[in-house]
């Protein structure tokens, strides 16, 4: 099979670290960051002297104008790499929107073609002290925003927005139905203990409850901003059978991207869709497995709707069924597909892709404590959305 | 408290000149013969590099493929209009050509796939007008 991805199961994750995620730290990103390099390189029984390799996506995902400064707001793989008093032989980072999966691809490429022997691979997030997260004070509107921003039409939010009341019209669907996953998402945070919203799980009706900001988007659709730093360590699997953890094995990835210009921030529903069908195929043909035999498929949830989108353009549930499935099909500790045992976004906080990637890690190693599930054996963790992000298959033995 | 003014340059000011005069205007490959909006540095249908765009007026009807309802906004000038509708439509004029404006006429207004609109202009005091739509009462099974 010619589309088989060459690095197949030769490189491996073999352990990690999370920082608390508050919605303002008290100690700079840049120091947090640090620390939590530092608990992920001990956590896989090395020390910084063994790390040659660097790599994240440093993106501040916000639309409010607030400014990027290396070690305040982002914190990008060279400062890391600095800061660490490292010299690194690769050092990158992501410039797209899918940081986890893209970063992955870049630690994985670097690792299996002897570019890097240990790379840490982490991703910091802020919430700005000052100022709604995404309110912007433009007053005029040049370049691409002067065919959106005149109307009204702005920001993460209205661009969600659209294309999940085009299915919810599509599909004769009620956004009560997305009670279940936020019901879900905040019973598995709340058994995490990072986790910004730990112990503190909601009822349907506190759903339901919340407060509409673009219909049908309500504000408990959205994660939180927060500040929170995750790093995890990865190497070839050769060498990661003499370290201390249990390896997870990175099986192969796929990622998505827009075919059709667009106004900005307009994000058609086929467009999404079709690109998860296209990442899905690529999955299949980078690793030889099936999404069938997926047993911990982490669905990206920035925006809830995105869980209903990667469950049916990966095939997990027809298409137009997703809202129906979520009512029974996804708790986890009941048995169900768990495709938010990690929590997720809308359970962590604005952590982007780590708590998916992070779960796979934590139960195909075996790792997952009190939340471990009976059979971990393929995990998927996604992020973003299909057409701008991409989704990593993890197994917990070699393919 | 304004509304972001666009502020045209080069690639768009013949767009909005288009719509000072109220008509809706949008820029054509002079290579492929297709519309595009907004114009890029190539064109998306054919990737000519040099598209060569001519902005011709275009019939302003389409339908909805999406709307929501804004309830909080997070630019300048909008509070006092919150809630407000904007409608994401496809122009009867070319396949997939998708334009988002406002709805003009108002948050309650029942509104389901498929819905026929025309093209209107939200007057601006200080900018020009901004291309919105409003339900078209000519269309089959207006409300």
């Amino acid at each position: 099979m010619s589309d088989r991805f060459a690095a197949r199961s030769q490189v491996a994750v073999v352990g990690y670290a999370h920082s608390p995620v508050r919605r303002h730290h008290d100690v700079p990103l840049g120091a947090l960051a640090l620390d939590t390099a530092l608990a992920a390189i001990a956590d896989a029984g090395l020390t910084k002297d063994d790390i040659d390799g660097f790599t994240t996506g440093s993106l501040l995902p916000t639309s409010g104008g607030h400014a990027s400064v290396d070690g305040v707001s982002v914190v990008t793989a060279n400062w890391l790499a600095e800061h660490l008093g490292v010299n690194p032989r690769f050092c990158a980072g992501f410039q797209g929107f899918g940081q986890i999966p893209g970063s992955v691809t870049m630690a994985v490429n670097a690792l299996a073609t002897g570019a890097a022997d240990y790379v840490v691979l982490h991703r910091a997030l802020h919430n700005p002290p000052r100022g709604r997260y995404h309110a912007n004070p433009m007053t005029r509107a040049a370049g691409p925003m002067q065919w959106v921003a005149p109307q009204g039409y702005f920001g993460p939010l209205s661009m969600i927005a659209l294309p999940y009341n085009e299915y919810l019209q599509r599909f004769s669907a009620s956004r009560d139905a997305m009670a279940a996953v936020l019901v879900e998402a905040r019973a598995n945070g709340a058994r995490i203990p990072w986790s910004y919203w730990h112990e503190k799980p909601i009822t349907p009706q506190d759903y339901l409850d919340a407060r509409v900001i673009a219909e049908p988007i309500g504000v408990l659709d959205c994660d939180i901003p927060v500040d929170g730093v995750a790093a995890f360590v990865l190497t070839r699997a050769d060498r990661a059978r003499d370290l201390p953890h249990k390896p997870v094995y990175v099986a192969g990835y796929a990622m998505g991207s827009p075919k059709r210009t667009r106004l900005p921030t307009h994000w058609p529903l086929d467009d999404i869709m079709e690109a998860g069908f296209e990442i899905r195929r690529r999955l299949e043909d980078a690793t030889g497995v099936t999404v069938d035999v997926i047993d911990v498929p982490q669905l990206y949830d920035g925006f809830s709707p995105f869980v209903y989108f990667w469950l049916e353009s990966l095939g997990l549930c027809p298409v137009g069924e997703a809202h129906r499935f979520v009512q029974e099909g996804i708790d986890a500790a009941a048995g169900g597909l768990p495709i938010l045992s990690g929590g997720g976004a809308l359970g962590n906080g604005r952590m982007h892709g780590v708590p998916q990637m992070l779960e796979c890690y934590l139960q195909l190693s075996q790792r997952a404590g009190d939340r471990q599930l009976a059979s971990a054996t393929v995990g998927l963790a996604c992020h973003s959305s299909p057409h701008f992000g991409g989704a990593v298959m993890y197994t917990a033995e070699p393919l | 408290m304004h509304k972001p003014v666009p502020v045209p340059d080069p690639t768009s000011e013949a767009y909005w000149a288009a719509a000072a005069e109220h008509r809706l205007a949008l820029a054509r490959c002079g290579h492929c013969g297709r519309l595009t909006h907004p114009p890029d540095v190539v064109c998306p249908h054919c990737l000519s590099t040099d598209p060569g765009f001519t902005f011709e007026p275009v019939d302003g009807r389409g339908t909805v493929r999406s709307w929501t309802v804004l309830r909080d906004s997070f630019l300048p000038g909008f509070a006092e209009d919150i809630p407000f509708v904007l409608v994401d439509v496809e122009l009867d004029v070319q396949a997939d050509l998708r334009l988002i404006g406002r709805l003009v006429d108002g948050p309650d207004t029942p509104l389901r796939l498929g819905d026929r609109v025309v093209t209107v202009f939200d007057a601006r005091d200080d900018g020009p007008p901004v291309p919105a739509f409003s339900l078209d009462p000519t269309a089959e099974g207006a409300r």
